[in-house]
């Protein structure tokens, strides 16, 4: 067996463009994503009954499917449901989306919901309104029982990004598998994309660790 | 747009196969991953300390590094490294595993370590051994604050089952791949197979739920 690791420092440019795109495809879909879950779990708490019952619906929907079959789905059905055609990126980024929402909407719920009532009900007694005692009381204290359950999700969606490479997205894993498929180092290629997903993915995880004992909770 | 669901009665032989596929997989990678979990948490506990480390870099190796990318490593380059082909459903077998035991033996971990020390200690100041402690004392209390971090993992397992289609193990995702290249038929298959895949899953996520309302009484203490 002849190793020839070069390949991977020849590859260096597109490795770390696929990287880029990796941390982008993150990014972004946090970024869509926890307004919206924050907008779904609102509309699922205090929404009237068919609105509560249809976000009810999305979340349950898209917590129980796999990503990468909703993956597949957007990128065939979407478009002709729509009749837009989206970049793979574009694909990409709305399933993961889609589901990342959906996973928020769930933590939110749970972190409004942690907050005692009597909480609310006290602050009603003060005389504020009820969207003054959510926003001045009950949010302070669930944002920070909400922290560390986003950071894990991050780190959850930074590894599940490697599921759009099925779509072509130019992400870290697809390229990789691309240049093993171009230049036949399959071990040296998979090495290193486990490798560089490692080399990120590690530091998060430990962050992630670390979030999670500075807001423990104790009651 | 027209619908045309007769694809899937045309193929019901091939999807369902596919199912089976998956609920065999998903099975078989829940029991081996729960048991690999035990014996790597009950290592990090109570094994020898050189052990220790290389336990904690296994497990948090496995939660940065992404399903997919163990899947495909298991499947094309353990075959170059070892020198033995793993057929698809058994790579699928052995890299759902290394990755599902990591986060397996986090939840025994915490399990046991969420029955307060005071009980190991009364149990040892009785003359119990350590071995028999964790079998009438820490485990029984453990394991049912364990279930549904279990329950979570077992739909996680069945979700990640669907990943195994990249190495070509005929699941339901595979199997729905290939009707739909050939039928050219995508939002017929596809939206059939998100169906099966929700009707697995929404049970398991309700019912260890409701089983766990039922016996959480049993882990208090």
């Amino acid at each position: 067996m002849t190793l020839d690791w070069s390949v991977v420092w020849q590859h260096r440019e597109a490795l770390v463009a696929a990287t880029g795109t990796t941390f982008l495809l993150t990014i972004a879909t946090m970024v869509i994503a926890v307004p919206c879950g924050v907008g779904v779990a609102v509309l699922r708490l205090y929404g009237i009954a068919p609105v509560r019952s249809l976000a009810t619906g999305y979340v349950e929907l898209f917590r129980n499917l796999p990503l990468i079959l909703v993956v597949y789905w957007a990128f065939y059905v979407v478009p002709i449901l729509t009749g837009v055609g989206l970049s793979p990126l574009a694909t990409g980024l709305a399933a993961l989306a889609l589901n990342v929402t959906a996973y928020n909407a769930e933590t939110f719920r749970a972190g409004i919901n942690s907050i005692r009532k009597g909480q609310v009900e006290a602050a009603m007694a003060l005389g504020m309104s009820r969207a003054q005692a959510l926003r001045r009381v009950v949010l302070p204290q669930a944002l920070r029982r909400i922290t560390p359950v986003l950071a894990s999700t991050w780190v959850s969606l930074f590894k599940d990004t490697s599921l759009v490479s099925v779509i072509a997205v130019t992400e870290l894993a697809y390229v990789a598998m691309q240049v093993r498929a171009q230049t036949f180092r399959v071990l040296e290629m998979l090495t290193a994309m486990a490798l560089i997903y490692w080399l990120l993915g590690y530091p998060q995880a430990k962050l992630v660790d670390w979030i999670q004992r500075r807001y423990a909770v104790n009651e | 747009m027209d619908f045309d669901f007769s694809v899937i009665t045309g193929h019901w032989h091939f999807l369902g196969y596919g199912v089976l596929v998956t609920l065999a997989l998903s099975v078989a990678s829940g029991i081996t991953s729960l048991a690999s979990g035990f014996v790597v948490a009950l290592g990090r506990l109570y094994g020898p300390r050189w052990l220790k480390p290389g336990i904690v870099l296994y497990i948090d190796s496995m939660r940065a590094i992404p399903v997919l990318v163990v899947l495909v490593w298991t499947f094309f380059a353990l075959p170059i490294v070892a020198g033995v082909t793993l057929p698809p459903f058994w790579a699928a077998l052995v890299g759902l595993t290394v990755h599902l035991a990591a986060y397996a033996a986090e939840i025994v971990r915490a399990g046991i370590e969420s029955v307060r020390p005071g009980q190991t200690r009364a149990a040892l100041a009785l003359g119990m051994s350590r071995g028999e402690i964790l079998h009438r004392i820490v485990l029984p209390q453990a394991i049912v604050r364990m279930l549904p971090a279990f329950g979570s993992l077992l739909s996680v397992t069945i979700k990640d089952t669907a990943i195994a289609s990249v190495i070509a193990v005929p699941e339901l995702m595979r199997q729905s791949e290939t009707v739909a290249g050939q039928s050219f038929q995508p939002i017929e298959v596809y939206t059939f197979a998100m169906l099966v895949y929700f009707v697995i899953l929404f049970p398991v996520t309700r019912g260890v739920d409701r089983v766990y309302r039922r016996v959480a009484h049993l882990g208090r203490s």
